[in-house]
Order: structure tokens, then C-alpha cells, then sequence
């Protein structure tokens, strides 16, 4: 390619106190071309994004924009030269109206007073680019997630003529179709701004880049055009060894016996007269599109809505989960879909974070032992294969997938009967990802039975046993892993039925 | 350079240590007290600021524990007064035995506790806004009893039983050691503490993990209730007599205390110990300006002071370590590049002039 990159990044080294985050790095961003980054937790895809939004200044190296050396103090000075950035996490505020969250801290107006002509104009403007219509007074609050993201995006591209735009984790709460839609608004602002897309999902950086740069340990080692490569080539790439493929689930004996049986349940939360067989050692997945109602039959079944009808059956035994407390003293688990928020306890270290759920099993009567507490803890963090040392430090410092795996290993150890797995796999990366496989494995083989929700349809194919697609807070359709394809998947969960076609 | 790294590693430990900061404030505030008070190191002044912060130590572990499922204690000092009347009142108007007047009164600290702690956590309403109501209540309670009149003389028995002497160390140092190991221990070492720092640290987890949520932040409740309870028979043992107006003002001491030895008010973060120093800090400040016949005014303002400054420490003492360290280490990489750089500085044609670099489109 001749003509010159809008954006270019030389020679890019940047070190943290014991981590050496980028290495030498060089990228060339064109307009037109939307250019993925990919590499797991830690190989310095976030840090070189921030780089060039101006949030970290480089130890070493060189910025361009059109050819000309840039230094960018501060996240302004990036603004300044048109970097628009769209971070993992949301920053909007849900109290506010839409207009007022695309202007969000830079209304315009003159003398302290703001024009909200302008201000629905140019925000109107930002949404028209993107081809979607939002209702510009409704607060940002009660809108989906996915419509929260466009907001967000809408807001990054209103800030000017964009150059660059940074998409950090754009797809890790959406569902398939509105990943589709997102995309969509990607390649249409890609026409006239760069923009950098950073993402775990192979098969989505594949359909929609142009470029995929692979980042390992704060190196760039590949570069290449996403039309013609494969998902096998890249994944090999970014591990820097021969992926042997998570093979899918082994056929694990699965028994006859039902663990857990649910008749008609109905919820106060949105459940509305669900019915499935949970065997032992089976997985058993849940799919359907957001807000179908997967999570809400999930909280059902571990006491955190109130049940108002059905009834469910664990181990032969009537059971009516009042609380969680209930549930899980019953044997039933559950794994909530934001482990940061739900999950984790950043005040406890990892050991108490994995005890926590079953005290009984470190202490002498009513006393803790901390020394088998520790023990224990670490014992687990080897099976689980926690990063070394990893018991020892603050678990907010921990990648995404240790404090998954820290999560998992909590019920691992709680020796629950079902787990509840909700969305295990989203914003982790490949290597997290197989390795959280390998452990539903290995609590399916002890007899756990688990319940897996999941957007991600390959993945729901490949680790369930069964498959249970739902629509309306009640489970459609049913299949073993084998009979269905990821159509037939997305055919029941947006019409509830399969075609003749089918 | 390694010696130097591991170094700086244990100065950020110990500065981030929880008990450090605490204790080394009050270590200043001692040898200050010392050395500008002439009668403050005197056996029987340190005697009766013993016997003044008992009062205050003991109701700081309630807050503190409140505090640590980040909730707030507001009703303590009302509690006090209403103990100390009706304990008054029980005495000597109905001459119920002292044992069993005790007794109930422990109990009406935990009823009380327990009133506060089923609003607060099953009753959904803030802790902040309850507490105060009940501190309101409460207070009311105690003026109701006798229309606000002290009694005086309620047992010659009360201050022996409460201040006497285990070879010659006076019961309130006892109760205070005896309470902060327990306390300590509790928090440390009993499923019970550890789900206090679990529903502190992050409330929606500690529900998915099975904890009862609301029957921890009850507990904790009548835990401060119990032990405001006791302070206020300490404080009627004292004086010998009742009054709706003893107390008053305890419950932000008792917070000052916790907050002082670093207990966060978001929850999770505490430790008890720290706590206890906490309350040694208030209380020496107290004595200090009391020695010098200063004023309430400026007790009240001194003490709204060092709340701030022990905050301010408290938030600031993790990053400032950080920072200094980091120089160092960086000066230190500095040197070292430097060497390098002169022996490189010429053959590198990718140092560009500074002049071109541009920071503005």
C-alpha cells in the first residue's frame, strides 16, 4: 500500500512497574480499513490503544498522525487530533437523557448556558451516521445494552472529525444479532476514519476487519489480512504454540438419573412456565437472544426470584428455593454473568475469596484455620492453574480469566451439585477460555450437573451436551449437541420454531 | 540496585499495612502530649484517661463493626443515656437487685441493637437516615423516664463492682483488653467475621454466596447496641446517678475512633486493633487540651481536625509511598539509561528533534 497511514506507531516500548507492557511495537492505521488487534489478557492490546488515545505516554518510540511526529500528553491532546476511544466499560450516565450523555461533560452553548438546540442537532447528526434511531430524551438508563453502546459510540464520533476510532471489547455484552448490527456501524464510520478494533472473538475479528495484528507479550509477532486466514491460523499465532483445539466435550458418561428437574417453573422475575431435565455430569446449555429470559429461569432455580408457580426436583427431593442461602445449602450454585460486580470480594485475598461459599471445610467447629484455609487454597490454585503466586495478591490485579477461574474454583470447592454458568467465557481470552472448558469437564466427571447460558452459539455447540434454546422466559426447543446447527440455534431463539426448511 | 528494590517493596508494605498508620499517629500524639504538657505523663492523670477512653474504646468496636458492613452507628450515645436512666431508675425506685438490672440492661442494648439493625437491613431503610431517628427516639426515651431529672446515689456497690481493682489494674483497662481480644478474634478467626468483611467488601456476592445478608447487617447492630449498653453502666458506675444527657455526642467519637484507625466507610476494609488506637488518639487530644484549659469550641474543632488529617493519611499514605519509591527507582533506571544513551546518542537517526514534535493539530 503506497499511500500514506493516517495513523502510524514506531518503535512503541512502555513498561509498568514489572511488566513490560509494549515492546517495540509498530502499527499502520489507514482510513478505510478497520484494523483489529488481537492477543491475550496481557500481551499489551489495551496499552498500545491507550497510547494512542493519549491516556498512557509511550517510555519509547514514536507517534505519528499523517506523517508528522505527535506527542499526546493526555487523553484531550488524542481528542484533539481526532481519536475517538469506546472502552469495554460504559461511561455514560444512566440518569441522563440521551442528548445530554453524547454531550456528556462539553454541551455546547456560550456563557455557562447550554444550547440544547445544537445539542439535539449534532447528537441527531452522531445517531443518523451510525443509520440507527434512538429516542433522544430517553434516559440512557432504560435502554438495552446494546442501544447503551451505540449511545456510547455516538458519543465518541460527536467530538469532532474523527481519525481514529478505538473500539476496546465493542461485542462482549451483545447478542449475535446485534454484533451484526454493530458492525455494521463499524465498517460505515470506517469510511472515512481509521479504526482500531480489539477483540477475544476470533470469528468476529475475522468477519470484520481488514487487518488483524496479533500482539504477543508486547511484541507485535504477525500481521495479516483477515480474507484469507483462519481462525486455527490466528489462534496458533497469538499462543505462540500449536493450538491443539479444545476438541469439544469429551463424551463423558453421562447418567440416566435426573439431577435436577424443573416442571413449568414460573417467576416473579420473568420465568414463565420453563421446564427442562438436568442429568448428572451433563451440561446442559441455555441459548436464546437477550432478555429472552435464560437468566431470569437461572435465578429461579437458585432462589434469587421468587418462584409463583412450577415446581423443581432436585435428587428426587421437592425443593422450593426461598434464597440463595437455600439454593446453595440445597447444592445449587450460580455463577453470575458479571463476576466483578457479582462475583468477587476485592477486600478478601483468593483463599478467602474460594472459601468463603464452604467455611465448613477450613475450620474446627465454629473457628477458621487459616493455615488449612491457605492450604487448600493454594492446592486449587495449582489445579485450577491460577498465575503463580496469584493466592498471595490483591484479587483486583488478577487477569479476567484468573478471577473467573477464582470464581469457578470457589464452587469447585463449595462441591456444589449444579452450577449455574452465567456468560463463564465473556471478555476472556483463548487459552482463560480452554481452560475454563477443562474444568466444566472436570466438574461434569465428579457429577456436577451444569446449567451453561451462553450468547456465544459455537460455544454453547461445543461444550453442551444438550442444548435448550429460549423464547419468552420458557425453553422452546431441546436438542442434543449434535443435532443442531448454530442456524438452527438462531432460527428458534428469534422465531421459536425451525423451519420447513429444517 | 536489588537490595534497594526489596527495600522499597517492605517501606510500601508497612506503609499500606493497616495498623501502621494508626499507631504511628499515635505515637506522635504521645510524644507531643509529653512534651508540651507538663502533668499529662503523671500516674494519675494517665489513670483517668484510662478510665476516659474505656468508654470510648468500647463503643468503637460497635462502630466499627457496623461500619465494616458499611453501615453507620448513629444511636449509641442514645443508647447510653437511656441505659443510664433506666438503670437509674430500676435502682432506685424499684430496687431491682444490680445483678439483674445489668443484666436487663445488656439486653435492652442488644433489644435496642436489634431494632436499629431489622430497620436497617430487612426494613430496607439507609442506616444513616434510622440510626438517626433512633438517636432521637432514643434520647426521648430517656428524658420520658424521669422528665429529664438525674437521679444520683444509685448503689454504693455500682463504682466497686465496675471500677475496682484486679491487683491493681482497674477493671475498664480489663474490659477493654478483654473486649478487643475478643473482637479481634471474632473478626479474624469466626465465620461470623468473615461474612461481616464479605457483606462489607461486596454485598450482591456475599447473597450469591449463600450468606443471609440481612442477618449479618442486623447483627453487627446489636453487637454496637450491646456494647453502648455497657458503656453507658460504666458511665452511670462512674458518676454513681443517671442522666438523659450522659452520652451525648459518643456516637461520633466512637466513629472518629474507627475511622481514625483507618475503618473504611465503604465497608470491608478495617481492622480492629487500629480502632483501638484510634480511640487512645481521641481521647489523649481530649485530655491534652483539657490540661491546658482549652475550651469546647476548640476541642470540637481540634477534634474535627484530626478526623480529617487521619482520613486524608489514610487515603493518601498508599499513593505517596508508591510515589517516592517510584522515584527512586527511576532515578535509579535514569542513571543507568543515561550510560547508555551518550554511547548511543549519535547513531540513533530516530531521536528526532523535540522542536517537531507537535502536541495540538
Amino acid at each position: 500500500m503506497n499511500e500514506q497511514p493516517i495513523w502510524e506507531v514506531r518503535d512503541v516500548s512502555k513498561t509498568f512497574p514489572g511488566a513490560r507492557a509494549l515492546d517495540g511495537v509498530a502499527l499502520r492505521l489507514f482510513v478505510g480499513e478497520v484494523h483489529a488487534l488481537v492477543g491475550e489478557n496481557g500481551s499489551g492490546k489495551s496499552t498500545l490503544a491507550k497510547c494512542l488515545s493519549g491516556t498512557y505516554q509511550p517510555d519509547s518510540g514514536q507517534i505519528l498522525h499523517r506523517g508528522e511526529l505527535v506527542e499526546l500528553r493526555d487523553p484531550s491532546a488524542g481528542q484533539a487530533f481526532g481519536v475517538a476511544t469506546f472502552y469495554q466499560e460504559l461511561s455514560l450516565v444512566p440518569s441522563l437523557s440521551v442528548v445530554e450523555n453524547v454531550h456528556l461533560g462539553r454541551l455546547p452553548g456560550r456563557g455557562g448556558l447550554v444550547s440544547w438546540h445544537a445539542a439535539r442537532e449534532r447528537a441527531a447528526e452522531a445517531l443518523r451516521r451510525l443509520e440507527v434511531s434512538i429516542d433522544l430524551d430517553r434516559s440512557v438508563g432504560e435502554l438495552s445494552v446494546a442501544e447503551q453502546q451505540l449511545v456510547e459510540i455516538a458519543k465518541a464520533i460527536s467530538r469532532g472529525d474523527s481519525t481514529l476510532l478505538i473500539l476496546d471489547e465493542p461485542t462482549a455484552a451483545l447478542g449475535v444479532g446485534e454484533v451484526e448490527r454493530l458492525h455494521q456501524v463499524v465498517r460505515a464510520l470506517a469510511r472515512d476514519a481509521a479504526v482500531l478494533y480489539i477483540s477475544h472473538r476470533l470469528d468476529e475479528v475475522l468477519s470484520v476487519a481488514d487487518v488483524v495484528t496479533v500482539l504477543r507479550d508486547g511484541r507485535v509477532v504477525d500481521e495479516r489480512r483477515a480474507a484469507g486466514t483462519t481462525m486455527q491460523a490466528v489462534a496458533r499465532v497469538m499462543l505462540g504454540e500449536k493450538l491443539d483445539d479444545y476438541r469439544g466435550r469429551e463424551d463423558v458418561a453421562v447418567g440416566d438419573e435426573p439431577l435436577l428437574e424443573a416442571r413449568e417453573l414460573r417467576s416473579e422475575g420473568g420465568a414463565n412456565g420453563a421446564s427442562f431435565v438436568l442429568r448428572r455430569g451433563e451440561v446442559l446449555g441455555l441459548g436464546g437472544l437477550i432478555g429472552s429470559g435464560r437468566t431470569e429461569i437461572a435465578r429461579a432455580l437458585f432462589g434469587a426470584d421468587r418462584l409463583t408457580a412450577g415446581e423443581l426436583v432436585l435428587e428426587g427431593r421437592r425443593l422450593r428455593p426461598r434464597s440463595p442461602a437455600h439454593a446453595i445449602a440445597a447444592g445449587i450454585a450460580y455463577l453470575p454473568e458479571n463476576r466483578k460486580a457479582d462475583g468477587l470480594f476485592f477486600n478478601l485475598l483468593a483463599p478467602a475469596n474460594i472459601s468463603i461459599a464452604r467455611l465448613r471445610a477450613v475450620s474446627n467447629g465454629p473457628i477458621l484455620n487459616l493455615t488449612k484455609e491457605g492450604r487448600r487454597a493454594r492446592a486449587l490454585a495449582r489445579e485450577l492453574r491460577l498465575s503463580p503466586g496469584a493466592e498471595r495478591r490483591n484479587v483486583a490485579f488478577l487477569s479476567g480469566g484468573n478471577q473467573q477461574k477464582l470464581v469457578l474454583g470457589r464452587w469447585l470447592f463449595a462441591e456444589a451439585k449444579v452450577l449455574i454458568l452465567d456468560e463463564p467465557t465473556q471478555g476472556i481470552d483463548i487459552r482463560a477460555k480452554r481452560e475454563i472448558y477443562e474444568l466444566i469437564d472436570e466438574l461434569t466427571k465428579r457429577g456436577v450437573g451444569i446449567v451453561l447460558i451462553s450468547s456465544d452459539y459455537p460455544e454453547l455447540l461445543s461444550i453442551c451436551d444438550r442444548v435448550a434454546v429460549v423464547r419468552d422466559g420458557r425453553i422452546v426447543h431441546t436438542g442434543a449437541r449434535g443435532d443442531l446447527s448454530q442456524h438452527d440455534l438462531i432460527e428458534l431463539a428469534s422465531s421459536g420454531e425451525l423451519g420447513a426448511a429444517a | 540496585m536489588r537490595g534497594f528494590g526489596f527495600g522499597g517493596r517492605a517501606v510500601v508494605a508497612a506503609a499500606r499495612s493497616q495498623v501502621a498508620g494508626p499507631f504511628i499517629m499515635l505515637a506522635l500524639v504521645v510524644v507531643f502530649a509529653a512534651l508540651t504538657t507538663e502533668r499529662f505523663l503523671n500516674g494519675q492523670n494517665l489513670r483517668n484517661l484510662g478510665l476516659e477512653m474505656a468508654i470510648v474504646a468500647i463503643i468503637a468496636i460497635g462502630s466499627t463493626f457496623v461500619i465494616l458492613t458499611a453501615q453507620i452507628d448513629l444511636s449509641p450515645g442514645s443508647i447510653v443515656a437511656l441505659t443510664s436512666m433506666s438503670m437509674a431508675v430500676l435502682l432506685t425506685k424499684h430496687h431491682v437487685s444490680l445483678e439483674l438490672t445489668v443484666l436487663l440492661m445488656l439486653l435492652l442494648g442488644a433489644g435496642l441493637g436489634l431494632v436499629n439493625g431489622f430497620f436497617c437491613s430487612y426494613g430496607r431503610i439507609p442506616s444513616f437516615i434510622f440510626t438517626l431517628a433512633t438517636l432521637s427516639v432514643f434520647q426521648g426515651l430517656a428524658f420520658l423516664e424521669t422528665d429529664g431529672t438525674p437521679i444520683f446515689n444509685l448503689s454504693p456497690r455500682l463504682e466497686h463492682s465496675f471500677y475496682g481493682e484486679l491487683k491493681g489494674i482497674p477493671y475498664p483497662f480489663l474490659y477493654v483488653v478483654v473486649l478487643y481480644v475478643l473482637a479481634w478474634a471474632y473478626l479474624r478467626y469466626t465465620h461470623g467475621g468473615r461474612r461481616i468483611y464479605a457483606v462489607g467488601g461486596n454485598q450482591a456476592a456475599a447473597r450469591l454466596v449463600g450468606i443471609n445478608v440481612n442477618r449479618v447487617r442486623t447483627k453487627v447492630f446489636v453487637v454496637a447496641g450491646t456494647l453502648a449498653a455497657f458503656g453507658g453502666l460504666l458511665m452511670s458506675a462512674q458518676l454513681n446517678s443517671g442522666s438523659p444527657e450522659y452520652g451525648r455526642g459518643l456516637e461520633l467519637q466512637a466513629i472518629a475512633a474507627a475511622v481514625i484507625g483507618g475503618t473504611s466507610l465503604f465497608g470491608g476494609q478495617g481492622n480492629i486493633v487500629a480502632t483501638l488506637f484510634g480511640a487512645m488518639i481521641i481521647t489523649i487530644v481530649q485530655n491534652v487540651l483539657n490540661l491546658h484549659a482549652v475550651g469546647t469550641a476548640w476541642q470540637n474543632i481540634t477534634t474535627g481536625v484530626i478526623i480529617s488529617l487521619a482520613v486524608g493519611i489514610d487515603m493518601w499514605r498508599g499513593p505517596v509511598a508508591r510515589a517516592i519509591v517510584s522515584r527512586w527507582r527511576s532515578l535509579g533506571r535514569l542513571r543507568a539509561a543515561e550510560r547508555v544513551a551518550v554511547e548511543e546518542q549519535a547513531a540513533s537517526p530516530l531521536a528526532a528533534p523535540r522542536e517537531n514534535v507537535r502536541t495540538r493539530p
